[in-house]
């Protein structure tokens, strides 16, 4: 087991690791080629889940023949007891939809702390349904909703009700039966906040345990109503799904703009998790031995990638680019490795010379998965204190210096360019959905969020400048007397500059941003696969695809459902 | 009605964005809120004092040094909130401590001192000892005291009434720092109110377990406010959500 200071000695340092620099690292375009990963948190939930053998059972089943009604599971984790409560109500299909404008859903879930009775599952009752426009109270610390497959949904129960398997080949166009639209949690809609859950709930004291929980077990019970209807449907001639064709159903996941902001606002978490990818990294390249075994198991998840990143399907002619290089990277990879390797950095020299960003990246999650003794431990290192603190003692000449070697991306952005500041950021009125917009709107221009840090870090670099010139002595607290504007973003550079890669290095005010880049990034670290892009704003993905199931619970478990393929039929 | 801490925190961010605050300010004030009202201290009643004027300090000049040296200086605050001032304040006190080993500085024409707890709670957290003082109050005038020990994340903090006369300088504050000297402190005044700093442990842990109580009319009115940073809703506004 490591320990935070072995982890700082890894990073820090004369014995530190050699890391990719955070020029390589922080670059959008790379973050948005990032791929699932063994430290993903749909990973490191369903280890502890299967390594600590929870007890989930359903303690309420009230579903009607069309499998509407409630479900609560209760859940026995070693730390707590808590129970998932799901309600399944009747939806048009003109209702239908993933926007989170939408005011209806099919399914819409809670996890609650503790047992609940029938007075609290009716109170849930009053409100869960009604997402945004409900309220909860502070037991409850994930709410989502989902909205059913239409393509899959009726498929798949019209199958096992005639005592059939669904086909796998339509399975693979759209892998789950449920889309999930919203997952909330940190104190949303009142809410346990993100401080009481990591206090009190240590089952679930990750970043985004409860919400990936949630999604789990949704995907549990869609499995769990089709086999329902299609049981009630036609009780003579019904017959279950098969194993592997269940595994192979995760939940799909619809997600737009709302996830970008949160990358900018969190940016010493999303330093800490990307710091624990790349440390993880670093010990592969210089600890992780190499023999027959290895060869073979690289060569199979370099296939299995290959075979997965085919049986991805999308309309997008940017994403089906994507995945075509990625197939041919992973096929010039695989020569590679036949030629003979004995070395790691030979072998991520030779991707990032010949692999497109997201072949060389699919290389980095293949490596994470080939040494979990390397890189499972870091998963409990994932979370971090998000306090952006000023150093007051700071000299302003130091600060410039800071800016200079950690900024010096945007330092070299020439933001006077056509179009380098022509998109702003804002919140809607229509549920404070985060939209992006042209400058010409100049109404909306005065409301934009602050998500444009090269530009504000340029701006304190020039008035920091005129500042030393006059005041070659001062501190940062005396600066700061002077220019309060600024505080925010020398706050910002100065937490940043104790991190080792800081920011995302770029300008998210071009009129050329991809947004997608900064959803994808996240939801690699999610765990999700099968990116849909559906606009450059939203993306259709699919989560816990080929997870093993909670009827596996206490079964001897593999954790290799890592890129997961078209079972055989 | 009963909200979460990071309810709280969002909306007040939005409140304050939208009366003219600063990046960096926002978010200062908005935790400054919240620290006193999570800690058992307050916080709402004091932003309902403030909520009336918070849009005014746009208008005002900013703070200014009007005197210095390496172990004091004295701020002019030009009758702003310490919403939006006080943080740099201690900032600055907090720099020349580390320089000097324990430095005072003093802020003139500053309301809503009250919310000087959250940046005075911080410097604990990072190794510098705090306390400040200030008197409220023009018919009755009441004293005020907070510090915060070297390392530790709660401070303790005093209230009284007082039986002097309306002050000349009404709305001043003092604030000390060291790196060197851990410092306490509580009024002399007999019928001090003094609360531990364990006890504000306990009131934050309450706030952590329950979330917090807010008057819904303060809750609206800070939802109102804060709705100036949202964007009209439109056709075009949908599609740059990526609508199709």
């Amino acid at each position: 087991m490591t320990t935070h200071a072995a982890i700082h000695s890894s990073l820090w340092g004369d014995n530190a690791l050699s890391l990719r620099p955070p020029s390589q690292v922080m670059d959008l375009e790379r973050l948005g080629a990032l791929h699932q990963s063994r430290l993903s948190f749909m990973r490191t939930l369903v280890r502890r889940i299967f390594r600590e053998r929870w007890q989930i059972e359903a303690a309420v089943f009230n579903l009607d023949s069309q499998g509407y009604g409630t479900v609560v599971y209760e859940v026995q984790a070693p730390n707590g007891l808590y129970s998932f409560v799901l309600f399944s109500d009747p939806l048009l299909a003109e209702e239908r939809n993933d926007r989170v404008i939408a005011t209806k859903w099919d399914l819409t879930m809670a996890l609650v702390e503790g047992q609940v009775d029938e007075d609290y599952i009716e109170k849930l009752r009053e409100n869960v349904p009604k997402q945004e426009a409900g309220r909860v109270d502070s037991r409850v610390f994930v709410l989502s909703r989902a909205n059913r497959s239409a393509r899959n949904f009726d498929y798949v129960v019209e199958k096992l009700a005639a005592g059939q398997q669904p086909d796998v080949k339509k399975i693979a166009e759209v892998g789950y039966l449920y889309r999930t639209t919203a997952v909330y949690g940190s104190g949303k809609l009142g809410m346990a906040d993100w401080e009481k859950v990591q206090q009190k709930h240590q089952d679930f004291a990750r970043p985004f345990a409860g919400e990936m929980f949630v999604c789990l077990m949704l995907r549990n019970f869609s499995l769990l109503q089709v086999e329902h209807i299609a049981r009630h449907r036609s009780p003579e001639k019904f017959k279950p799904m098969q194993h592997d064709i269940k595994r192979y159903f995760g939940i799909g996941n619809s997600t737009g703009l709302g996830m970008a902001p949160y990358l900018v606002n969190h940016p010493l978490l999303i330093n800490q998790w990307i710091e624990m990818r790349e440390l993880a990294l670093a010990r592969i390249r210089t600890l992780g031995g190499i023999h027959a075994g290895t060869r073979q198991l690289l060569t199979e998840l370099i296939e299995r990638s290959a075979q997965h990143t085919r049986e991805t399907i999308t309309e997008d002619p940017w994403q089906t680019a994507n995945n075509t290089a990625v197939i041919e990277d992973m096929a010039n990879l695989k020569n590679k490795v036949a030629i003979g390797f004995d070395n790691w950095n030979s072998l991520i020299a030779y991707s990032e010379q010949h692999c497109s960003l997201q072949g060389q990246e699919m290389l980095v999650s293949i490596m994470l998965e080939i040494y979990p003794e390397l890189v499972d431990e870091l998963e409990d290192f994932h979370c971090a204190d998000e306090c952006l603190d000023l150093d007051p003692l700071m000299p302003t000449q130091q600060l410039k210096a800071v800016i200079e070697s950690r900024y010096k991306w945007a330092l070299e952005t020439d933001f006077e360019a056509e179009g380098a500041r022509q998109t702003y950021w804002y919140r809607s009125e229509e549920k404070m959905e985060p939209r992006l917009g042209i400058v010409a709107d100049i109404e909306g221009k005065k409301k934009q969020m602050a998500l444009g840090v090269g530009y504000a870090v340029y701006k304190c670099y020039k008035l920091l400048e005129q500042y030393i010139i006059a005041n070659p002595e001062h501190t940062t607290a005396r600066f700061m007397v002077a220019h309060p504007k600024l505080r925010g973003i020398v706050r910002r550079i100065q937490s940043m500059n104790r991190c080792i890669y800081g920011d995302i290095q770029a300008n998210l005010l071009d009129r050329d941003v991809l947004p997608m880049h900064l959803l994808r990034c996240k939801l690699a670290f999610f765990g999700v696969s099968k990116f849909d892009p559906r606009s450059r704003l939203w993306v259709r993905n699919t989560m816990f695809q080929g997870a093993p199931l909670l009827e596996d619970i206490g079964k001897p478990f593999s954790d290799d459902w890592f890129m997961p393929l078209t079972p055989k039929q | 009605m009963n909200i979460s801490m990071n309810e709280l925190k969002a909306s007040l961010r939005r409140c304050f964005e939208a009366s003219g605050y600063f990046v960096g300010n926002y978010e200062d004030a908005a935790n400054m809120v919240l620290w006193l009202e999570k800690h058992g201290l307050n916080g709402l009643k004091e932003l309902k004092h403030a909520l009336p004027y918070v849009g005014e300090d746009f208008d005002k000049p900013l703070s200014n040094v009007i005197y210095e040296d390496s172990t004091s200086a004295t701020i002019d605050a030009h009758h702003r909130s310490a919403l939006n001032c006080i943080a740099a304040a201690v900032d600055l006190a907090h720099a020349k401590a580390l320089e000097s080993g324990i430095a005072t500085v003093t802020v003139h024409n500053c309301h809503n001192r009250m919310f000087i707890l959250k940046a005075l709670t911080d410097r604990g957290r990072r190794g510098i000892s705090a306390a400040a003082y200030w008197k409220n109050g023009s018919s009755t005038v009441t004293e005020h005291t907070a510090a915060i020990r070297s390392g530790q994340r709660y401070p303790s903090y005093s209230e009284a009434v007082t039986n002097l006369s309306s002050d000349e300088d009404k709305q001043a504050l003092t604030i000390i720092c060291s790196s060197r000297v851990d410092l306490t402190s509580s009024l002399q005044n007999a019928n001090s109110l003094f609360i531990s700093p364990k006890q504000v442990e306990k009131n934050k842990e309450h706030t952590v377990e329950f979330g917090i109580e807010i008057d819904e009319e303060v809750w609206q009115k800070i939802n109102q406010l804060g709705d100036g940073v949202l964007v009209e809703n439109t056709e075009s506004s949908r599609a740059d959500a990526g609508a199709r």
